[in-house]
């Protein structure tokens, strides 16, 4: 079967307001990405995968064919792929699997979202209709406070403070003073924060302050995808596919004390649970880790025949709503074992002049998240990374990881209801 | 099957029907109003852009939703007669509040559940002290949302307790209450500490820099809360067994 590689990428800046629409946005993103790569011809795209996440957002239920229309790519075949947060990953997978299975050999997958349409507190709301409507949502929850409770768990558990989490936002924040794509500096220019101007930000849900969470962000990003055979026409540097894997989770995460497909299937975790805690009928992943991403872990490692991803990756962007997520990722993506996440940012291992840095472009929480884009733009700034095009892209080398062979990036969805892993190379 | 229509038992709709009717007529596409702005755009880097002139309009769409509950309705008018349900599963025994009436044990295939009454009682398997929230509860505000495991059963249920927001912990024991005014949802519903528990000394929140600053932004939120919708200090914690 052919291998499966990333040829190209275009962005349009993620930012709390875009004027320019969706459609606009994406035509600018797909104008850079052509610019990028001068060989394409956009007649020869064979298939548009495409990624938002919410019809409620903009008024407007299939908003896939406006931009297919607005790209003059509509005689072409294509669909829109949704879940949730994991809905930029899970269309570059499909994409991946149509290129693998044969059907398709060049593929443009366009992503995009416009979240400012409502105010904050309404935009809280519908993406709160994500969640359990009946069950979750109508208790005041929304995700700010699942998350908080999942972390909060954890916290209890495992022992991290709430100075680790404030390490975690410092580090992606100032990463992301290097990005100059990047919705912190817009809002907040170049300079670093401390652990003291994070100890100054407002408790949202405690344990999270608003550096912890995910921005709400307009922005589109585009990615090109080919087949081995005509992967270098477009790319003399393409990101090839090591590895990929999806995962899911219960719907509601108060129902994972009796999270019965998990039952057994993580030993060594379910020892790990502290013993001074009752332990819920299956102790993985509880409330407090995330099974669908482990299962996709557990999945794109064997394909990519990783043993020790500490030592094998280079680098990782994680899709990471909120600080707490990319702590106990470190756990659930093997980096360490069940209950160590805090040791990895302690010790500085995913700090970017560490062992295996974490988002260097700044992540969820300082990059951008235009959720549809978003796993989009994680793999563009890898694609960059992994051909050594940080300094050409960024006009600034600091984030460039030198001589990055394989990265890492993952997908998320609801509070872990999905998951996915994607291992590339260069 | 004699009775094989569909017929109104009980209803509690009609008002709310009335009410909304000029609602639909408001949230209509209509364009209500508009604005022009100067804003940066354009492609690339944030010193890239330039700025342009953007048109924006408002357009409301409001909708009233008829949703079943399902085959666990019996769960939901429970709430209204103050009495807590949750099912069990007869082959493998799981218990599940909030009830399923399939059990999710993929060596049940798909058994299904049965119903049992379940004790006002549980325990707080983990929280959040909520400070901002979406527009439907903001005057909620502040509030600790809690999982909470019902005794008896094997899952968790999310619900708000009634507590300062500094006193909640993670295995604290909680009893369940309800308010006057129940319209069968979860929110019918919620838990307030049993008396005379001490909050462990390893309790995640039990750090008087984390209390410290978590009063700091109490403090924040009951100001947004009496500015934005002249709600007192006094009145929020009044408002419970409405």
């Amino acid at each position: 079967m052919s291998r499966v590689a990333i040829v190209g990428g275009g962005i349009f800046r993620g930012d709390r307001f875009r004027y320019e629409n969706a459609e606009e946005g994406v035509a600018i993103a797909f104008r850079d990405l052509l610019e990028d790569t001068p060989e394409l011809d956009p007649q020869d795209i064979e298939f548009v995968m495409m990624s938002y996440f919410s019809d409620h957002l903009n008024q407007q239920l299939c908003m896939g064919w406006i931009i297919q229309d607005y790209l003059g790519l509509h005689r072409k075949p294509g669909y829109r792929v949704e879940s949730g947060g994991s809905t930029p990953l899970d269309a570059i997978i499909n994409a991946y699997y149509l290129i693998k299975s044969g059907y398709y050999d060049l593929i443009l997958v366009p992503g995009w979202e416009w979240m400012s349409e409502v105010d904050t507190a309404t935009t809280n709301e519908f993406i709160a209709s994500a969640s359990d409507t009946d069950w979750d949502f109508t208790v005041g929850g929304y995700y700010n406070g699942y998350y908080a409770c999942l972390e909060t768990r954890h916290m209890q558990l495992y022992g991290e403070t709430v100075e680790d989490l404030g390490r975690i936002a410092v580090k992606n924040h100032n990463n992301a003073t290097h990005n100059p794509y990047s919705q912190w500096r817009s809002e907040h220019g170049t300079e670093y924060i401390t652990l003291d101007d994070y100890y100054t930000d407002r408790i949202v849900a405690w344990p999270y302050r608003r550096m912890n969470c995910a921005v709400i962000s307009e922005g589109a990003c585009c990615l090109l995808m080919a087949s081995e055979e005509i992967a270098r026409k477009y790319s003399d540097t393409p990101m090839w596919f090591e590895g990929v894997g999806l995962g899911t989770d219960s719907m509601r995460p108060g129902d994972r004390l009796a999270d019965w497909p998990y039952r057994g299937v993580y030993p060594e975790d379910e020892k790990r649970y502290p013993e001074n805690v009752k332990k819920p009928k299956t102790p993985y992943p509880d409330m407090a880790n995330f099974g669908s991403l482990r299962e996709g872990a557990v999945t794109a490692y064997k394909e990519a025949g990783i043993k020790t991803p500490v030592r094998e990756i280079d680098l990782a962007e994680i899709f990471a709503p909120y600080d707490g997520v990319e702590l106990v990722l470190y756990e659930d993506l093997m980096f360490c074992k069940r209950g160590e996440g805090k040791i990895m940012i302690r010790e500085g291992i995913v700090e970017r002049s560490g062992e295996l840095p974490c988002q260097t472009s700044g992540g969820l929480t300082a990059f951008a998240h235009p959720v549809g884009a978003t796993s989009l733009m994680q793999s563009l700034v890898l694609y960059w990374q992994l051909s050594g095009r940080i300094p050409e892209k960024f006009g600034d080398k600091t984030l460039q990881v030198p001589d990055a062979e394989k990265a890492l990036t993952t997908g998320h969805g609801g509070t872990g209801c999905q998951g996915g892993v994607i291992v590339y190379s260069r | 099957m004699k009775d094989e229509k569909i017929k109104v038992i009980k209803d509690e709709s009609t008002p709310i029907y009335k009410e909304w009717e000029t609602w639909a007529r408001k949230g209509n596409f209509r364009v209500e109003g508009y604005q022009f702005v100067r804003a940066p755009c354009g492609p690339g880097k944030i010193e890239d852009a330039k700025m342009g002139e953007f048109m924006l309009v408002n357009r409301p769409h409001g909708a009233l939703y008829t949703h079943s509950y399902g085959l666990v309705s019996k769960f939901f008018q429970g709430l209204i007669d103050k009495k807590l349900y949750g099912t069990r599963c007869p082959k493998c025994g799981t218990s599940y509040c909030p009830p399923r009436m399939h059990c999710w044990n993929p060596v049940c295939r798909v058994a299904e559940t049965e119903w049992v009454e379940l004790p006002l009682k549980g325990m707080v398997h983990t929280f959040s002290v909520m400070l901002f929230s979406a527009d439907a509860f903001l005057e909620m505000l502040p509030f600790v949302l809690a999982y909470v495991q019902v005794e008896g059963s094997d899952t968790t249920v999310p619900m708000q307790v009634v507590t300062a927001p500094t006193n909640v912990f993670v295995g604290q024991k909680v009893e369940i209450k309800f308010r006057d005014r129940r319209m069968g949802e979860l929110m019918d519903m919620y838990a307030v500490p049993v008396e005379g528990q001490k909050i462990p000394k390893d309790s995640c929140l039990n750090n008087p820099e984390y209390l410290k600053d978590l009063e700091r932004d109490l403090q924040g939120t009951y100001a947004y809360l009496e500015k934005r919708f002249g709600l007192k200090k006094e009145d929020i914690e009044k408002r419970w067994k409405k």
